[in-house]
């Protein structure tokens, strides 16, 4: 693994080689995207919304921006925690009903990751009774939203790298 | 009669936002990190309810969009505006067309873009910005080589094609959270 970078891990993307390079030109990017996902992942304080629920709300969100291999790191992240339940629940793609709290988030996180525009006053309202706070509602949009970022990262670069191969 | 405009465009949030004279010193220091001409908004006031993603976000935010050299700016307001339109994001288009306008002195090309879309582009280089703009937000998996070759042709460099990647990326992100937490509201007719 090069350092602690999950983006570089996952494209393979050697130290010194000329895109890890480039990406080291812009160090803030890199360290504050790092950042990012540690404070949306695995903070500190977590409040209402556990680690087990953050990964499978981000395997989730990867799982339906189709990116599979950014879905495996969030998988192997409840594998670590023995989550098999929450990892059936956000694999689930079919509009099966669903019922419990984590099933509820994954179908805000359905939402906001594949038609954001359709969140209404009440989609929030909902989760407002479903005991989160303001803080744990941004946490988990911010969460649901931070894994398109990285999708795009990782697919802009997978181009660069496809280009200087050729 | 297209959605998008350049005027000043309200946003509402769905939460409440937190309140400058109550905010705890967690919330504060996050704010700091945000743009300094946006901190004090109601979408980062409503964002800094969770104040440890707020400051990193904002801190990756605010390198994207403003660190020096690379794609100049107007460049990166130019593809967020063209990103926020595909999102359908009334709000973030509105501010970033407007950025464009006013960096670039070309108000005209914009509002164009805005009335009819990017098909209607004709300067090289914001056309070939446009398209792979739309094609990372719309279907990242299908991007490929082939589709850096036209960014290519109107001479832009590695680092320049790196901080356009992040410009989008970062309104997949910004699109979201501020269509989820909250709503445009239109200019007055």
């Amino acid at each position: 693994m090069s350092g602690d970078d999950l983006i570089e891990d996952i494209l393979g993307i050697a130290p010194g080689s000329p895109l890890a390079e480039l990406r080291r030109r812009r160090p803030e990017a890199l360290r504050h995207a790092q950042g990012a996902y540690r404070e949306l992942l695995m903070p500190e304080d977590p409040g209402n919304v556990s680690h087990v629920d953050r990964a499978a709300l981000a395997l989730r969100a990867a799982l339906r921006e189709g990116d599979e291999a950014l879905a495996a790191r969030f998988r192997a992240l409840l594998e670590a925690a023995s989550a098999q339940e929450a990892i059936m629940l956000a694999e689930d793609l079919s509009d099966a009903p669903m019922e419990g709290r984590l099933a509820a988030l994954l179908r805000y996180a359905d939402v906001v990751a594949a038609r954001p525009e359709d969140v209404t006053q009440d989609t929030i309202d909902a989760l407002t009774a479903m005991g989160l706070t303001p803080r744990d509602i941004v946490a988990v949009t911010q969460l649901v939203s931070f894994v398109p970022y990285q999708v795009r990262v990782i697919a802009g670069l997978r181009a660069m790298q496809e280009e200087a191969a050729s | 009669m297209s959605r998008f405009t350049m005027e000043e465009v309200g946003w509402t949030p769905r939460i409440p936002p937190v309140e400058a004279e109550t905010a705890t010193p967690a919330q504060l220091a996050a704010l700091e990190a945000c743009p300094p001409a946006q901190r004090r908004s109601t979408y980062f006031l409503t964002l800094a309810q969770d104040p440890a993603s707020l400051g990193e976000r904002g801190a990756l935010f605010n390198t994207v969009m403003y660190a020096p050299r690379g794609l100049p700016r107007a460049d990166r307001e130019f593809s967020t505006a063209i990103v926020s339109m595909t999102n359908g994001c009334v709000y973030c288009t509105s501010v970033h067309a407007r950025r464009f306008a006013d960096l670039s002195k070309q108000p005209e090309a914009m509002q164009r873009v805005l009335d009819e879309g990017h098909a209607v582009e004709s300067d090289p280089r914001r056309r070939a910005i446009a398209d792979f703009s739309e094609k990372l937000t719309r279907t990242p998996d299908a991007v490929t080589a082939a589709d850096l070759a036209p960014l290519r042709a109107v001479g832009m460099d590695d680092l320049q094609v790196l901080d356009l990647i992040h410009s989008i990326a970062m309104f997949a992100n910004a699109n979201r959270l501020m269509q989820s937490l909250g709503e445009s509201t239109p200019p007055a007719a």
